[in-house]
């Protein structure tokens, strides 16, 4: 009988050590991101396999300098490692560090070397290593440190399989902690904290007090005697100075003899590109262009295949219609469900080649640059230099978007991001601007060369930025918190993109707008069809009652279906929602049909243009040109003149721009703020700002 | 038999929705002020 | 007068003096900003923040109240 062994491997190291590039390595495609039960962060694990019969689990934790955290993603870390309950606590942890920057790596693994578990050091990036003019003594090194070194480049496979031996024979790897490190800070006090948790190697339990953190896994005693020692700030962080500085001079003392580095070899691409890349004017032009550059890629090549896509679920709706029995569940099917689909998977092109660019520009390094010029201004709005990538993020999807602000230290900065990002015009918005532009703004040129279509999106485009910034600044002012966090960024080498890297963060990115937005939009698509197919009595009678009316004994058979189909939409479940809303809609420029679009908007906003045509009675495999016309022959009966007319169009814009209708976006704020305060706030506020300009604008315009 | 399908797919999508929105995380971790710093 | 962080010129090398135990973060430490180390100025955002440093081998960026903090010597 084959024994299935599986080894709990903890990858643990700093940012940019290319530990990613390494998990993607000994994991390949068998992948997956779940969720820390309770927690926003996510778990990435995979299978690793080592020999015949033995398995390597891996978690992949997230990048950090010191074990001691400074935001969840870190604290996470720290559970794991103190946690022997948690799922994924080790059997053996691999420490990556990278040559250049060696010796700042090595603080966290002399921190994860006094756990007492076995430890695995692997130096990745070797293959730079003569161009860089370093030189490692390993067997020297693997003496001083305790351990066993791996020499490994991620990119160029060199050194995997050596790691994976390693893995396999953790059990004789030696776990005694390097220097003693307590004796020389307090050995009184030490000896005292060791003897208070006898349960604990030493270093377990002084993590323990430090932290700021309450440990579930702690008993009823244990807990207390914690809260007794933590009352001693002062002594802690005095100590904890004190640890920082003995073990950079361990550190310090170990690389001396071991790693020896001609500077003359190494050429200093970095300077010279930084010089560019960070200078107070060049800086932010080439940020500029690089902006226009990836906007500009994004309108041009996600276009054919949106409408690939967006032709295959016409044809796929219509086709299951002709395959199916006649039914109502045949008509949830080929109406409700999978135009809810493809309403989600037609913007996976827009979001995938966003997330593409923003990948590579942060595996280059530039990113770090683009925090770096942007810092000062965001703060003057209440965020950071990192709110730059989530609020770009959020032109694709807010969803990804608000994921991405998790490495914003400071609470405050980073609420106000996240409550700011849906303002940024996302790609749902686009099918609604389209059409409504097509209606109302004409096809003309203004100075000769630019076209007022054109000119007309990009000012909704900053339309959406300015909202965010300008309620930024609101909140900035308005909310109360304390927020006393350390700014810090590394500013990594340039580097060449790995595409498997992208590939694995595109596809993780583009995952969870599908799955953070699609489900929610598939639920709302399937009830929304239900209640436009549904009524009480007068919906079921329809059909009888219109053909009894006199009028309707010349019509030809289309004309009294079309009678008929419009009768029904009014009589239904959400005709009368939409004739109910209609008095508060009506000082937006709105009737009820377009009260019934608005509705449905909440399961996603580009329903809006589907919702009408459905109304409108134009079949979903025309194409928009013939909605465009519907719409535009449509006739308010009361003024007699067009429905969608300029005032009702620029209204419909202003409130499609504002308005929090994104019900996924909603869901994943109140997950990563963890209360529903945020979101409801959110959805009042934006509505009330939509509600207010809409009114407005319609009254002006008419 | 059409019918009964389409109110197991309406059931199935309610629930999904009232399970995620008043479903209660086990963990309430209130991210109030900066954590754990 | 004492200098900080903040005070030098692009180029400009120099030595961490002290950086004072109850406003700096333990994760500066942690970063490789010691006392003794030394320190370079490489770059200034506009109106001088963030600043961009090398300090110990690390290349980083930090905020100008944070640098105004770490006192040097030349």
């Amino acid at each position: 009988m084959v024994s299935n062994k599986v080894v709990k491997v903890a990858l643990i190291g700093n940012p940019n050590t290319g530990k990613t590039s390494l998990f993607n390595q000994l994991t390949g495609l068998k992948q997956k991101v779940g969720n820390y039960p309770g927690i926003t962060v996510e778990k990435k694990q995979g299978i690793c396999k080592l020999n015949e019969t033995v398995k390597a689990e891996v978690t992949d934790l997230p990048g950090t300098y010191s074990i001691n955290p400074t935001s969840l993603d870190e604290t996470l870390v720290l559970d794991t490692l103190l946690n022997e309950n948690n799922s994924s606590f080790p059997d053996v942890i691999v420490v990556v560090v990278e040559i250049e920057n060696i010796k700042r790596n090595l603080l966290l693994f002399t921190q994860i070397k006094d756990l007492k578990i076995p430890t695995i050091l692997v130096i990745n990036m070797v293959d730079q290593m003569k161009r860089k003019g370093i030189d490692i003594d390993v067997k020297q090194l693997e003496a001083k440190l305790n351990t066993k070194i791996v020499l490994a480049s991620a990119r160029k496979k060199i050194g995997i399989e050596e790691l994976k031996t390693a893995i396999l024979e953790y059990e004789k790897l030696d776990i005694t902690s390097i220097g003693k490190i307590t004796n020389r800070i307090d050995k009184e006090y030490f000896t005292r904290l060791k003897n208070a948790f006898k349960e604990f190697s030493l270093y377990k339990s002084w993590l323990l007090i430090t932290q700021n953190i309450e440990f579930d896994f702690l008993n009823e005693n244990q807990k207390k005697l914690v809260l007794k020692y933590r009352e001693d700030l002062d002594c802690i962080k005095r100590y904890q100075h004190k640890e920082t500085i003995l073990r950079y001079q361990i550190i310090n003392e170990v690389l001396k003899d071991t790693l020896k580095v001609d500077k003359s070899k190494a050429s200093d691409l970095r300077g010279i590109l930084d010089r560019v890349l960070t200078h107070r004017v060049f800086g932010y032009i080439i940020f500029a262009a690089i902006l226009l550059f990836i906007f500009q890629g994004i309108f041009s090549w996600a276009t054919y295949p949106m409408d690939l896509i967006d032709s295959a679920f016409a044809n796929l709706s219509s086709w299951v219609k002709t395959v199916l029995p006649k039914g109502t569940f045949t008509n949830l099917i080929a109406e409700g469900v999978i135009p809810g689909i493809g309403g989600i998977l037609i913007f996976i092109p827009q979001i995938a080649i966003l997330f593409t660019f923003i990948s590579i520009l942060e595996e280059t390094g530039y990113m770090s640059r683009v925090v770096f010029l942007m810092d000062k201004i965001m703060r003057k709005f209440g965020m950071s230099g990192k709110s730059v990538i989530p609020l770009i993020s959020g032109t694709a999807c807010a969803i990804p978007a608000i994921m991405a602000s998790r490495n914003i230290s400071s609470w405050k900065e980073r609420l106000i991001t996240i409550l700011v990002i849906p303002f940024t015009t996302c790609s749902a918005r686009l099918p609604v601007y389209a059409i409504l532009i097509a209606l109302i703004i004409p096809d003309k040129r203004v100075l000769g060369f630019l076209n007022l279509q054109g000119l007309t999106m990009m000012v909704l485009y900053l339309l959406g930025f300015t909202a965010a910034i300008l309620s930024a600044i609101l909140l900035h002012n308005v909310l109360e918190i304390k927020s006393k966090s350390l700014f810090v960024i590394e500013m990594p080498n340039y580097k060449i993109p790995s595409i498997k890297n992208i590939f694995h963060e595109v596809v993780e990115k583009t995952k969870a707008f599908i799955f953070g937005a699609g489900k929610i939009i598939l639920a709302i698509s399937i009830i929304l069809w239900f209640l436009a197919s549904n009524g009480p009595s007068k919906f079921k009678n329809a059909e009888q009652f219109i053909t009894s009316k006199e009028e309707v004994k010349d019509l030809s058979k289309v004309a009294i279906q079309k009678k008929i189909a419009s009768y029904k939409l009014e009589h239904s479940y959400i005709g009368y929602m939409g004739k109910s809303i209609e008095p508060v809609i009506e000082p937006m420029g709105y009737d009820w049909k377009i009260g019934i679009a608005l509705i449905s908007s909440f399961a996603a906003r580009e329903v809006f243009v589907g919702a009408l045509a459905t109304i409108y009675n134009v079949d979903s495999d025309e194409n928009v040109g013939t909605i465009k016309e519907r719409m535009a022959a449509e006739v308010n009966p009361e003024t007699g003149k067009k429905r969608f007319d300029f005032p009702t169009g620029i209204s419909l814009m202003l409130f499609y721009a504002f308005a929090m209708q994104c019900v996924g976006t909603l869901a994943i704020v109140k997950r990563e703020t963890n209360s529903w305060k945020w979101p409801i706030l959110q959805l009042v506020g934006m509505g009330l700002l939509a509600y207010i300009s809409a009114v407005i604008a319609f009254n002006i315009f008419s | 038999m059409q019918d009964i399908l389409v109110y197991i797919a309406l059931g199935l999508a309610i629930g999904f929705l009232v399970k995620k929105y008043f479903f209660k995380s086990k963990k309430k971790r209130k991210c109030d002020s900066d954590c754990g710093c | 007068m004492f200098k900080t962080i903040a005070n030098l010129r692009i180029g400009e090398k120099a030595f961490i003096e002290k950086l004072c135990l109850d406003n700096i973060p333990l994760k500066l430490l942690e970063m490789g900003c010691l006392p003794g180390i030394e320190v370079e100025l490489i770059q200034k955002a506009p109106m001088h923040d963030p600043l961009y440093i090398k300090v110990n081998g690390s290349h980083i960026a930090i905020r100008r109240e944070t640098a105004e903090k770490i006192t040097i010597v030349y």
